[in-house]
């Protein structure tokens, strides 16, 4: 039995004393489009911001193609970086910078490209999300959603073997969602690249996902293909699916 | 098993221990960002290096020529009311002005001038840094930078710690010389003070000058110092980036402060009476 290409083992996080993940086992598979679900404060973010260093875990272990890597220092993280990549909830296109500067940027710094060529190759990018009219526009001028599409250019622009997407249609309308979903699900299919995707949007989830794991308490509490997750007759699941406001989920600060 | 209530003295003690606790762990943090921002300038410079292009250029301008008119019309108030006062008094006390600018000058050069500078800048500068590095922090750009391979420090606190040293040197001997100006044109036109008396440097010795340029120098590097540490440290949301701009404004001026005893009373030491 090969090792599975990301996992997480028994992994335990908390915040100033107070639990969020309690013993957390998941495993990815190479290629795999995974959702992660969940009320607010369950832990989604915390989960994946585990894999690239931004957070350390209490206890446990967290495996990257073969490699641990809850145990790597900042500078340890470089090279895993470059092969994981992260767009956040928020766009975080830096202010000060175009979008084809804020795309050049990893370009430079991780490959060392000079500032043309880094530039050249950045709107390269940007026209693959349909932003190359907008490359020399600062990100103040932009909609949400043209600046969520520059976010995946600028984390896409490493060719990433995994990307991870921090709620990446959260606040968007219903047809630049639907975009967004069909850039994660081209770039899976085309290139083979592995998505962890955190998400509270269920037409996402259901149209894009290979699998979906849904958290509650700190573990995974059901992991499955989404038509699976849709006809679970888990009450927890099933109250999170149909959006009621009561029923047996635990839902702290309620 | 019950749990016994802890006595008088370990309460006592956890309520000493705790605040103990958060000032070391703070101290050391801000020491950190310190050796960040050195071992960042040897990063950026150093033969090969990756600098970002024009950053202390930019830097330079933001701190140094956007503070001019904020440090000159402050510092000039200050020199005049100042030597109202000294006037005032002197003439009150002894009635002999004859070694008031004398005195002033040494006064102006070795102290006044770059901790009034270094005061001004810290609200100024010091806030801005902060609210900057907090806002890019609570909205997760810190970790975007990282997740291009930019480490935060050397991006953004580097440029502002050598723009911040050159610009309060430069200020605080812009705003030294307003002060000083300032100051003898009040004593003459209030209390008719001789021009030529007023400005006389002989007793100003180079000690002075040096005094004042190593506490300008080193109040161009607490500022931005502290003012990184505290936006790194900004949580949450809006409330957090304004907690750190108030705090970066308290602990820059209070760094100020601090620095301008510490190598007075080195000063003192080293020179004695002589000074």
């Amino acid at each position: 039995m090969t090792a599975p290409y990301l996992a997480f083992v028994d992994v335990h996080k908390a915040f100033a004393g107070k639990p969020v993940l309690r013993g957390m086992d998941l495993t990815v598979a190479k290629g795999e489009i995974l959702y992660i679900i969940g009320t607010s404060g369950v832990g989604k973010s915390v989960t994946i911001k585990h894999l690239v260093g931004f957070l350390a875990v209490d206890r446990g272990e967290i495996w990257f193609d073969g490699q641990r890597v809850d145990q790597l220092d900042e500078r340890g993280f470089y090279p895993i970086r470059r092969r994981i990549g992260m767009v956040f909830q928020s766009a975080t296109l830096f202010d000060a910078m175009t979008l084809a500067e804020n795309v050049a940027l990893p370009l430079r710094k991780h490959k060392r490209m000079r500032p043309a060529a880094a530039l050249a190759d950045a709107r390269r990018r940007l026209a693959e999300v349909y932003l190359g009219d907008f490359a020399d526009r600062y990100p103040a001028e932009l909609s949400d959603g043209m600046r969520k599409r520059a976010a995946i250019a600028r984390t896409l622009t490493l060719d990433p073997e995994v990307v991870l997407f921090d709620e990446p249609t959260t606040g968007l309308d219903p047809v630049n969602a639907r975009r967004i979903d069909r850039l994660i699900r081209e770039r899976s299919r085309a290139l083979g690249v592995t998505a962890i995707v955190v998400s509270h949007d269920l037409p996402s989830i259901m149209t894009v996902a290979d699998r979906v794991a849904f958290l509650y308490q700190g573990r995974v509490h059901t992991v499955g293909t989404p038509a699976a997750l849709a006809a679970s007759a888990d009450p927890v699941v099933a109250q999170f699916i149909s959006g009621q406001s009561t029923g047996p989920m635990e839902t702290p600060g309620f | 098993m019950t749990g016994s209530r802890p006595s008088f003295v370990v309460r006592a003690l956890a309520s000493i221990g705790r605040p103990v606790v958060i000032a070391g762990s703070a101290a050391r943090e801000l020491w950190m960002v310190l050796l960040g921002t050195l071992a960042g300038i040897i990063r950026n410079y150093r033969p090969g290096g990756r600098r970002p292009p024009g950053a202390v250029v930019a830097q330079l301008y933001a701190i140094g020529n956007r503070s001019l008119v904020f440090v000159a019309v402050t510092l000039g108030f200050i020199g005049m009311v100042m030597m109202y006062q000294a006037c005032l008094q002197f003439s009150r006390a002894i009635g002999d002005l004859s070694q008031v600018g004398v005195q002033f000058l040494r006064l102006v050069v070795s102290d006044f001038g770059p901790t009034l500078t270094g005061m001004m800048l810290a609200t100024r500068v010091g806030a801005g840094i902060a609210a900057e590095i907090g806002s890019m922090k609570v909205t997760e750009q810190l970790d975007a930078l990282r997740m291009s391979g930019v480490l935060p420090i050397d991006y953004l606190l580097v440029p502002r710690f050598l723009a911040s040293i050159v610009m309060t040197v430069a200020l605080s001997i812009v705003g030294a010389a307003i002060m000083y100006g300032a100051g003898g044109l009040t004593a003459y036109l209030s209390f008719g003070v001789n021009p030529r008396t007023f400005f006389d440097p002989s007793l100003t010795l180079p000690r002075h000058v040096i005094l004042g340029l190593i506490k300008a120098v080193s109040y161009g590097a607490a500022i931005p110092i502290v003012a990184g540490f505290c936006g790194l440290r900004a949580r949450g949301s809006s409330e957090g980036v304004g907690w750190a701009t108030t705090a970066a404004v308290v602990g820059g001026s209070f760094a100020v402060i601090a620095l301008d005893f510490g190598l007075s009373v080195g000063a003192l030491w080293i020179y004695g009476g002589k000074l």
